[in-house]
């Protein structure tokens, strides 16, 4: 199944990118079309609500990667939500939770964001 | 004698998406036939190491042209499960030990999280074909 993304605005601004399915190899550049185009409107402060993600591979996480890098590089904030247990263990096993501190819900993303 | 393994499963594929789908299938049965749960770590963590290696056969194991399919097969017996794909991409020989890279690579990081999480990651080079070995006690 490809990876399905859906962006929804929040009330104060964020935009939250939330994918359904598998976050690998096949899926990697359908997340990264949706930052490019996340990008595009302005300084952006997102949100990956990865509460639907089945599974994540490592190309799934450089897809990860590459849309911090744009974020910042258009001087804006990513943060992670609701990752999974597999999930979890790939950010923890690559060091990468160390970038991306991430959170148990997107509520506790968004507060404060 | 041979003893009859508890799970067996065999598919070739070319189709990438295909592909991957099929090996998560392949891991949904296999919890289903030996009774584990849905987040059981030690399953989780083999089909998190056969995702890395079934990605890199199916997108480097298939060079333009070649009709030959990815073959793989999955077995559960003693309490070990076993996987092995192989396909025709170049060799990998020299990639084998890469180590994890920096935080900013987008790339790269697959087979050090493959081999991280099994009891025994085999590779051979037969002829013009890669074989893969992936062995984890469950």
């Amino acid at each position: 199944m490809a990876l399905e993304v859906e962006l929804r605005q929040v009330d104060n601004g964020v935009t939250v990118v939330a994918p359904t399915g598998r976050l690998d190899v096949a899926g990697a550049p359908a997340l990264k079309d949706a930052i490019a185009e996340v990008v595009k409107i302005g300084p952006p402060r997102v949100v990956i609500d990865m509460g639907a993600i089945s599974f994540v591979d490592s190309t799934g996480l450089g897809s990860v990667i590459s849309a911090l890098k744009q974020v910042r590089a258009s001087q804006g904030e990513l943060r992670l939500a609701a990752p999974n247990q597999q999930a979890r263990v790939v950010l923890e096993l690559t060091t990468l939770d160390r970038v991306f501190p991430y959170y148990a819900t997107v509520e506790e993303a968004l507060t404060g964001f | 004698m041979r003893a009859h393994s508890a799970f067996e499963f065999r598919a070739s594929f070319s189709d990438l998406d295909e592909g991957l789908g099929i090996l998560h299938q392949s891991i949904t049965r296999l919890r289903h036939a030996i009774g584990r749960a849905e987040d059981d770590r030690p399953l989780m963590l083999f089909e998190t190491a056969l995702g890395e290696i079934g990605s890199n056969v199916l997108t480097h194991g298939r060079p333009n042209g070649t009709e030959r399919p990815v073959e793989y097969a999955l077995s559960f017996e003693g309490g070990t499960v076993v996987a092995s794909l192989s396909d025709s991409g170049s060799s990998v020989q020299e990639h084998l030990t890469r180590e994890m890279p920096a935080h900013d690579s987008e790339r790269g990081r697959g087979l050090a999280i493959a081999r991280s999480l099994l009891d025994e990651l085999g590779y051979e080079r037969d002829g013009n074909v890669n074989r893969w070995r992936l062995v984890k006690k469950l």
